[in-house]
């Protein structure tokens, strides 16, 4: 059963043989082909972490402009609130000023007419009092003397 | 005296039938014996290892499917101990020999395992034959000689009085013993795996021996494995200070 032999030095040539088949046609391309995926997995794995830095970067970007915009949106609201606050100041204050014009205005004209009437009423009393006192001495007044003392007379007791 | 040479053929004739294992020794030329079952077996693994590894490469593809994918899988675990023990220059430079080593001494342990079909013809493992164990093992230790002067240059040399010459004499047994028992192992777990499973089949030809046959299946992957790791360590001297 143990018998050493030719078979020994047949079976290393059959072997070796085998060794440099294998190597020479079969296990080579095996062999590239499992280095091309291994070099490829590394670069796709490369890639999607580049890909995944990019989306970061570019997230952050967003964000940042999204902040800045929302700033600028509440800066032009405020400055907007402050100009309509100050269109309606201005506005509530112009009012005003022609509200006090025209009641001044109308003071200024209830006094002239008042005026003009006092003075109309006056000279309507000199002239009643001149005839009524020329009646009753029976000369008849019409001297300008005669009319400034009416006047004062009128005018002292108007005052009253 | 022509009948007693007659008689000398015959009574081998007979001891070789009570035998167990059948080797067809063929006297080839005088004093020459090729034990050709032996050969026969070789050369069916042979071809079977060359068409599954044409096979999976031929079409090799990116992603790897069906045969690609197994005997990717082969590659890769082989890849893996000699890159542990030789580094990647190890492997780039002499793991080819590594595969094919392990997938030729486990398909050989495996081919002994098929179930004998059709009658005369017998399914043995090549490496049942201690010719081929030895074969294997002197290979794999000549080799060292050759990748290690190849390699180091004549410095390869030194390894043998390191730490201290003193140690030459361990070194030499070393050299002497490692093939011998690595082919002796291998020859020894393969060879009982079978003859045990021949009795079985003849005490218990159901179901009992399949019992067997699995076991001899990891028997002969735990084999393969051990004779390649074995030898892979074996070359760790010229990788060592790499």
């Amino acid at each position: 059963m143990v018998n050493i032999n030719a078979t020994l030095i047949a079976q290393a040539i059959n072997f070796l043989f085998l060794v440099f088949v294998l190597a020479k046609f079969a296990y080579k391309p095996l062999a590239k082909m499992m280095e091309d995926r291994k070099n490829k997995i590394a670069s796709d794995l490369e890639a999607a972490e580049k890909a995944r830095t990019d989306a970061e970067a570019i997230q952050k970007e967003c964000a940042d402009k999204l902040a800045a915009a929302r700033q600028e949106a509440a800066a032009i609201i405020e400055e907007a609130t402050k100009a309509a606050q100050a269109a309606k100041d201005k506005a509530v204050a112009d009012t005003k000023a022609e509200q006090e014009r025209i009641i001044a205005d109308a003071k200024a004209a209830i006094a002239s007419d008042k005026k003009a009437a006092m003075d109309d009423v006056r000279a309507q009393v000199v002239d009643l009092a001149m005839a009524a006192a020329g009646k009753i001495i029976g000369q008849k007044l019409g001297t300008d003397e005669d009319k400034k003392l009416a006047g004062e007379i009128v005018d002292s007791v108007m005052s009253k | 005296m022509g009948n007693e040479a007659a008689a000398a053929v015959a009574a081998a004739e007979a001891e070789r039938a009570k035998e167990l294992i059948h080797y067809l020794a063929w006297d080839v030329a005088p004093g020459v014996t090729i034990h050709m079952q032996t050969m026969l077996m070789t050369w069916i693994v042979m071809i079977l290892l060359i068409l599954l590894f044409v096979f999976a490469s031929r079409n090799a593809k990116l992603i790897p499917s069906g045969l690609q994918n197994v005997m990717e899988f082969f590659v890769e675990f082989i890849e893996g101990l000699v890159t542990g023990s030789l580094g990647v220059k190890g492997w780039k430079a002499i793991g080819s020999f590594f595969v094919s080593l392990f997938m030729f001494i486990l398909v050989s342990n495996e081919l002994g395992m098929l179930p004998n079909v059709v009658h005369g013809f017998h399914w043995t493992s090549p490496t049942n034959d201690i010719n081929t164990c030895f074969a294997l093992s002197l290979t794999v230790a000549i080799g060292v000689y050759f990748v290690g002067v190849a390699t180091n240059g004549m410095g390869f040399f030194k390894h043998f009085i390191s730490p201290s010459p003193a140690f030459l004499p361990l070194h030499l047994l070393d050299e002497l013993t490692k093939p011998l028992t690595m082919a002796l192992r291998l020859f020894g777990n393969i060879l009982a795996g079978e003859i045990l499973l021949i009795i079985l089949y003849q005490l218990a030809p159901w179901i009992v021996p399949e019992f067997w046959v699995m076991f001899s299946l990891f028997i002969g992957f735990l084999q393969a494995f051990i004779f390649t790791m074995l030898s892979i360590c074996s070359y760790e001297k010229i990788y060592a200070h790499h």
